[in-house]
């Protein structure tokens, strides 16, 4: 039953998560007396498994939060003072539709520039909830590059768009790799298929800078210098291929380019990778030696394996190993990057990308200080800014120069959001949106094969509005005629996706409602193994170790540009995976690195979903105040104990931290999540204000691990 | 960050918890469990199956409950690691019923 009602009067809803996080769980929402008391993994689901996370254990937290934007406002103060007063919708929408009205008169639409990423990754809500809008107004296209783009270009140009691995099959792997993953902390729900395989024998690998939560589990642990990684799977393959530890047959069947591979990789021996990688070359002989004799192999790689100026390079060096020791012949063995692949998603229909007009400039989300503060050259200087499911004050790089573009008297900002963030204090108008209890929505997941449908559990709160709702109402306030941006969220949810397609098979949302959640229609995690006879998704049917798709140039795709592929970077690419040494090294910037010995990273944080939850007690209190992790020879050299206030610093910008002395971080390197809130640090600055904005050398990806700076005891 | 396990558990030692743990956290010896709070990350699953809900997240102990926050940190560390579920002690039906369960 989609409901049960206890006798207690409470009833149950069949609801899903709708982070950005690969888990998408299924959520037993429990409502009673119209109100949300609590929330629940399911534990019928087989990747849910009975719970949710530290993050949304309490998601009605968030919900009834007394903090949370109930009804529209208009900017009172000065902007990013928070001062506010409240206005009707019919205000706020008119006042947007003049402003709006008035901008493209005087400039054109492209002076408009909307910025959006995954608050939420609903089908109805999420990442194109706004695309047809914004195309049609003509408004300048925003490349979302904030994650696995740059990973998603390098696989797709080695692989294809496979699914690739079952997350459920590494049960069955003889040999986990887990490759700049932070599992326990963002991916959690995968991690029982991963202990299961090791206390069945399997060697556990992670190759990560910081001792995780995960690191402290394996059975290795490599630290690597940030950035690096690519020398060490080149080194690999040196080994693998002078050692003669090649499946050939099935690289001779499978693969392409194997030959200039091979003559390709001689540079790369363990002794330069150890020299740039901090790696001892025995070990990097004993990983290789060992990933092609332990079959079936697998290897699950993160989101932050691509930040880096070499990232893009290392996905397809990585991507290419399993074929290069037949790891794909079995369930267990191959690569796992991202799923989403699996979903036959309806993206043309959602994106629209069909009403952009000819001509329309692209703006990557990482340049948004930049273009806000005149800095890219834009033939239309953008004049307006409209911001939902994202708080880039927060997120994105080069935090000082953004706070000085949201600034300006002259740009007309509308923010959609639940809570004052750092980001909303900024708006001019400022509109409440709804919590995923108070709307219905289809889930994809980028974790797991399964797709999962959120019923709306209560109505919305206040004047707040489904972010579909919200693009409604601005359709008619700009006078759209097509009936396409008047569909309600059912026919949203029907046309998102292509349910003819063999992997929905036996999918209706009739039975969605019943269950929840549904399989898609894949062999099952013990028989799957995609690759066993190749056929992979690519030009040539084959894994490309030398990618033909080089030759077209960089580019980032389509599902992270609106649907739009005008003007893509189209930037030299190599065709064989190639080291690149980081930009921020002493290697191509002694001056700097002298100035800026140390390496900062900057990962997720536990108990905060990017920036969601830093502003909620029980999430905030888990995950302390904001801190830098730096190992203890790094520390007594600069006079830090722990619990120390320090200044972390580089060129870009500044902020303060209490130390955690620990060689969970290496020497030469701090550690320090990203994610708490300007408004609550020490100084009122974060680590994105020292993140880069230079882009990785695929997919535009970021280089927030290529990144140096200078500690000091304040 | 972390649940801990507070003194509803003695007398009774219900194992229901450790066969949902992801991360093997559960630490304990003849009396009764404690979690390993460097392990914990606080996924909740444990919170509902404890009949005699004995498993609470730090973050809502009450005043006179924060002292478990230390037993279990101290307790965890000299204990070995409970995986598998077992009987429940002799007295734990009394036990539960005189918490109100």
């Amino acid at each position: 039953m989609n409901t049960q009602t206890s006798a207690e009067g409470e009833t149950t809803i069949l609801g899903a998560c709708p982070h950005d996080c690969p888990d998408t769980c299924s959520m037993l929402v429990k409502v009673k007396d119209g109100k949300v008391r609590a929330v629940q993994g399911n534990p019928s689901h087989p990747f849910t498994q009975g719970r949710l996370c530290a993050k949304t254990n309490h998601y009605q937290e968030r919900v009834y939060h007394a903090e949370r934007l109930l009804y529209p406002m208009r900017r009172t103060g000065a902007k990013g003072s928070g001062q506010f007063e409240r206005i009707t919708w019919d205000e706020a929408l008119n006042e947007i539709a003049a402003r709006w009205r008035e901008t493209i008169a005087e400039a054109g639409p492209r002076a408009i520039l909307p910025y959006s990423y995954l608050g939420t990754q609903g089908l109805v809500n999420g990442l194109t909830v706004g695309d047809p809008f914004f195309n049609k107004l003509g408004a300048t296209v925003s490349e979302r590059t904030f994650c696995d783009s740059g990973a998603s270009t390098a696989y797709i140009m080695t692989v294809g768009p496979t699914p690739g691995m079952d997350p459920e099959s590494f049960q069955h792997s003889k040999l986990i790799i887990l490759w700049a993953c932070n599992m326990l902390s963002t991916n959690a729900h995968m991690w029982p298929f991963v202990e299961k395989a090791q206390r069945n024998g399997a060697k556990l690998i992670v190759i990560d800078p910081v001792r995780t939560r995960g690191a402290q589990q394996a059975d290795q642990h490599i630290r690597i210098k940030p950035g690096t990684d690519t020398a060490l799977a080149l080194a690999m393959m040196n080994v693998l291929v002078n050692e003669d530890l090649i499946d050939h047959d099935y690289v001779a069947q499978y693969t392409t380019g194997f030959e200039e591979l091979k003559a390709h990789v001689q540079p790369y021996t363990p002794e330069f990778a150890a020299e740039v990688t901090g790696v001892d070359a025995e070990v990097i002989r004993t990983l290789a030696r060992e990933y092609a004799s332990a079959q079936p192999a697998a290897i699950r790689i993160g989101v932050g394996i691509e930040r880096s100026a070499g990232g893009g390079q290392l996905v397809r060096a990585v991507t290419s190993l399993p074929a290069l020791v037949g790891a794909w012949r079995k369930p267990g063995g191959g690569i796992l990057q991202l799923p989403l692949w699996a979903f036959p998603v309806n993206w043309d229909g959602l994106h629209r990308a069909d009403f952009i007009p000819e001509g329309t400039p692209v703006v990557n989300q990482w340049h948004l200080g930049r273009a806000l503060t005149h800095d890219l050259g834009l033939e239309t200087p953008i004049r307006s800014l409209c911001v939902y499911n994202s708080n880039p004050l927060v997120v994105a790089p080069d935090q000082t120069r953004l706070i000085e573009g949201l600034s300006r008297e002259d740009l007309f900002t509308v923010v959609s959001e639940h809570f004052m963030t750092d980001t909303a204090r900024y708006a001019d108008i400022l509109l409440p949106a709804t919590t995923q209890v108070e709307q219905a929505d289809l889930m994809f997941s980028w974790g797991h094969f399964y797709l999962t449908l959120n019923q709306q559990a209560v109505p919305p709160i206040g004047e707040a509005v489904t972010n579909s709702e919200l693009f409604r109402r601005l359709a008619r306030a700009m006078d759209f005629e097509d009936p396409f941006f008047y569909r309600d969220d059912e026919e949203i949810m029907q046309a998102s996706m292509l349910w003819d397609h063999p992997a929905m098979q036996g999918i209706t949302m009739e039975g969605l409602r019943a269950t929840g959640y549904a399989r898609l229609n894949m062999p099952s995690a013990d028989t799957y193994a995609p690759h066993a006879q190749g056929g992979f998704p690519t030009p040539s049917g084959k894994v490309e170790l030398k990618a033909s798709m080089a030759a077209g140039g960089n580019f980032v795709l389509p599902v992270f540009r609106q649907g739009y592929n005008g003007f893509q970077d189209g930037g030299p690419v190599d065709a064989l995976p190639t080291f690149h040494v980081r930009h921020e090294s002493a290697a191509k910037d002694p001056a700097l690195a002298a100035r800026f010995p140390l390496s900062m990273m900057s990962p997720k944080s536990h108990a905060f979903i990017n920036s969601n939850y830093g502003n909620m007690r029980r999430q905030v209190a888990h995950q302390g105040e904001q801190y830098v992790l730096i190992n203890p020879v790094d520390a007594s050299a600069r006079g830090i104990q722990q619990d120390a206030i320090v200044t972390v610093q580089n060129g870009r910008g500044t902020f303060k931290a209490l130390a955690r002395v620990t060689d969970d971080a290496m020497a030469g390197v701090v550690v320090t999540p990203l994610g708490y809130w300007v408004d609550r640090s020490i100084a009122g600055a974060t680590p994105a204000a020292l993140n880069p904005t230079a882009f990785a050398d695929l997919g535009r990806a970021p280089t927030f691990s290529d990144n140096l700076v200078e500690v000091t005891l304040d | 960050m972390t649940h801990v396990v507070t003194d509803n558990c003695e007398q009774c030692r219900y194992t229901e918890c450790v066969t949902v743990c992801p991360v093997a956290c559960f630490r304990g010896d003849g009396e009764r469990l404690f979690i390993d709070p460097d392990l914990c990350v606080d996924c909740g699953a444990c919170v509902p199956m404890c009949p005699v809900h004995a498993i609470v997240d730090s973050f809502d102990l009450e005043d006179d409950q924060q002292i478990w926050i230390g037993v279990n940190e101290r307790r965890a560390k000299e204990l070995p690691t409970v995986r598998d579920r077992s009987a429940p002690l002799p007295t734990a039906p009394d036990r539960r019923a005189a918490l109100g369960y």
